[in-house]
């Protein structure tokens, strides 16, 4: 079986051109390195479930859970990598759908790590699909890229006019407790997002491109010496998003010693909003998503977040 | 210099056009620039810059920022009003808009390019550029600022290349402009950091050039956050 469509056009893109090699081990795409993931939740007898599920490795997810304790008809699902990461060579390609009235969350077991590479590249596409009066929280773990990784993702939201959805990438600049090169020391992180209506009206698309050698990742408008960082979208009515705006309040301290800074700015088109988070270490970023989090489920779905695991 | 027959150049027509260009880049051009500083207020009041050498880099941001953006779609657009081809620019314009994140952004975007299209139908006939102001009228065009810029330039004759230069000037010159009236620098200064920043336009050019609409790309996260924390500063001296 050949590789998916969208997955083969990510393998055409500008900024992977430079990485055709393969690698030394098993080819790219080949058997075992194209992930497959297909999750569909819609609502049964009056209740969330998820009704569809397909997977191949090394994409793995087992089945729903109802663990959140401030959301109990919240169907969960934990996205397992069993490689232990994204390799080279590897192409993921992973579908969610929230049927009409129906909620789901979807995250990873962990953090997402992107190894090192020394051939190829890793891509990675997905579809998000979410209906009538829908509500979906994807909000994956940190991504880790290592030094020398290269990955691209795309993620195509469609979202009907009144469903909400919170989605969005956190992400560190590498490993910084290992290597003082691991700092912004990936080849290429391509990352595309595009928001859609059902009827193919474009909202939104945002594309962070970060290549090998960009001189201004070290600036200070960019980073400002911080370590992580996170984009997350909320895309939902604008009445709702006027709440969330109202409630949120950034956090911009310009005294003492200053971990973290987020502000949430509007989207175009009335897709909802974005929350822009930086900070000095994970928890740092975690927290002021958190905030964001908290806020978007009380006032599109009535319903607080849970504490958070101490393992966090 | 444009000169798409392959006549041989008509040297008035050449000074004209020079001149006519300087116009089109001076920064006094009433579109509304000097109310919008780009992320500068609140990059000086959280002390992102604080100095000449980091207003510098900040400006050298939002070139970089501008060329892998906004020139990206500015070339496309250009491109497309030499061919006639109206459809290209209406994708260009949705394109650029769908990717701007931000109410002061988008106010900038959009109200500049209006008001830049206003402008240069009033000092000559353009009919390329007419139409697109009657679509932003009828609310079917977004109307960015560097749609507006490519049409209007290459009506008159603009290559892409000078078209480029104008809008990254227009850039560089808008924010250090709104940092003569935010922060304690001088004129002098301003006119070295805006020189320097000059000297990096052909590798902008170079880097963006071959660039698809959908290729166009960002990250600048702090940069970002200074954008979202200026709509509710509550000292505010520009509109961004």
């Amino acid at each position: 079986m050949g590789l998916d469509a969208q997955l083969r056009r990510l393998d055409l893109a500008r900024e992977v051109q430079g990485y055709q090699d393969q690698p030394a081990q098993m080819r790219a795409a080949g058997p075992g390195k194209v992930g497959e993931l297909r999750l569909g939740f819609s609502m049964r007898h009056g209740k969330s479930v998820l009704h569809d599920l397909y997977r191949v490795a090394p994409l793995l997810v087992q089945q729903a859970l109802y663990w959140d304790e401030a959301m109990p008809e919240l169907p969960i699902c934990s996205i397992i990598s069993v490689g232990g990461g994204i390799l080279q060579g590897d192409r993921y390609k992973i579908d969610i759908s929230v049927g009409p009235g129906a909620c789901a969350y979807v995250t990873s077991q962990g953090a997402n790590r992107i190894h090192r590479m020394d051939a190829n590249y890793a891509s990675q596409h997905q579809t998000v699909n979410v209906e009538a009066g829908a509500y979906l929280e994807y909000l994956p773990d940190f991504t880790i890229p290592y030094r020398g990784s290269r990955f691209i993702n795309e993620t195509e939201l469609v979202v009907a006019p009144d469903a909400t959805v919170l989605y969005g990438e956190m992400m560190m600049t590498g490993r910084k407790h290992h290597h003082v090169d691991e700092r912004f020391g990936l080849d290429l992180l391509s990352v595309m997002a595009s928001v859609r209506r059902p009827d193919g009206r474009q909202l939104f698309t945002e594309k962070v491109l970060i290549e090998k050698g960009d001189p201004t990742i070290d600036f200070t408008a960019v980073m400002r010496g911080f370590d992580a960082f996170a984009n997350i979208m909320c895309l939902a009515p604008a009445p709702v998003c006027a709440r969330i705006r109202e409630r949120f309040t950034p956090h911009l301290p310009v005294e003492g010693e200053i971990r973290a800074m987020s502000g949430v700015s509007r989207l175009p088109n009335e897709a909802g909003l974005m929350l822009r988070a930086v900070g000095v270490e994970s928890y740092d970023v975690r927290h002021e998503v958190r905030r964001f989090w908290r806020i978007v489920r009380e006032e599109a779905r009535g319903r607080t977040l849970p504490t958070e695991f101490i393992w966090r | 210099m444009a000169n798409d027959d392959g006549a041989a150049p008509d040297p008035h027509r050449s000074m004209v056009h020079l001149a006519r260009l300087l116009q089109f880049s001076d920064s006094t051009l009433p579109i509304g620039s000097f109310a919008f500083s780009n992320g500068l207020e609140s990059a000086l009041q959280m002390q992102v810059v604080n100095n000449p050498a980091e207003l510098l880099q900040f400006v050298e941001l939002v070139v970089h920022q501008a060329a892998r953006m906004d020139g990206v779609a500015l070339l496309h657009a250009h491109r497309a009003a030499g061919t006639g081809d109206y459809e290209t620019i209406r994708a260009a314009d949705q394109a650029l808009w769908c990717r701007r994140v931000g109410e002061e952004q988008q106010l900038m975007l959009s109200r500049m390019g209006r008001k830049f299209a206003e402008l240069a139908l009033k000092l000559a006939p353009l009919p390329l550029l007419g139409r697109w102001l009657g679509d932003i009228k009828g609310g079917s065009a977004p109307g960015c600022f560097p749609i507006g810029q490519a049409i209007a330039l290459r009506e008159m004759g603009a290559d892409e290349v000078e078209c480029f230069v104008m809008h990254q000037y227009a850039v560089a010159s808008m924010v250090l402009s709104a940092a003569l009236r935010l922060m304690r620098i001088d004129h002098m200064e301003t006119q070295r950091i805006l020189f320097t920043v000059q000297g990096r336009v052909e590798e902008d050019y170079n880097a963006v050039r071959d660039l698809a609409l959908e290729e166009m790309s960002v990250f600048a996260p702090v940069f970002d956050i200074l954008v979202a924390h200026h709509t509710t500063a509550h000292v505010r001296l520009f509109m961004n």
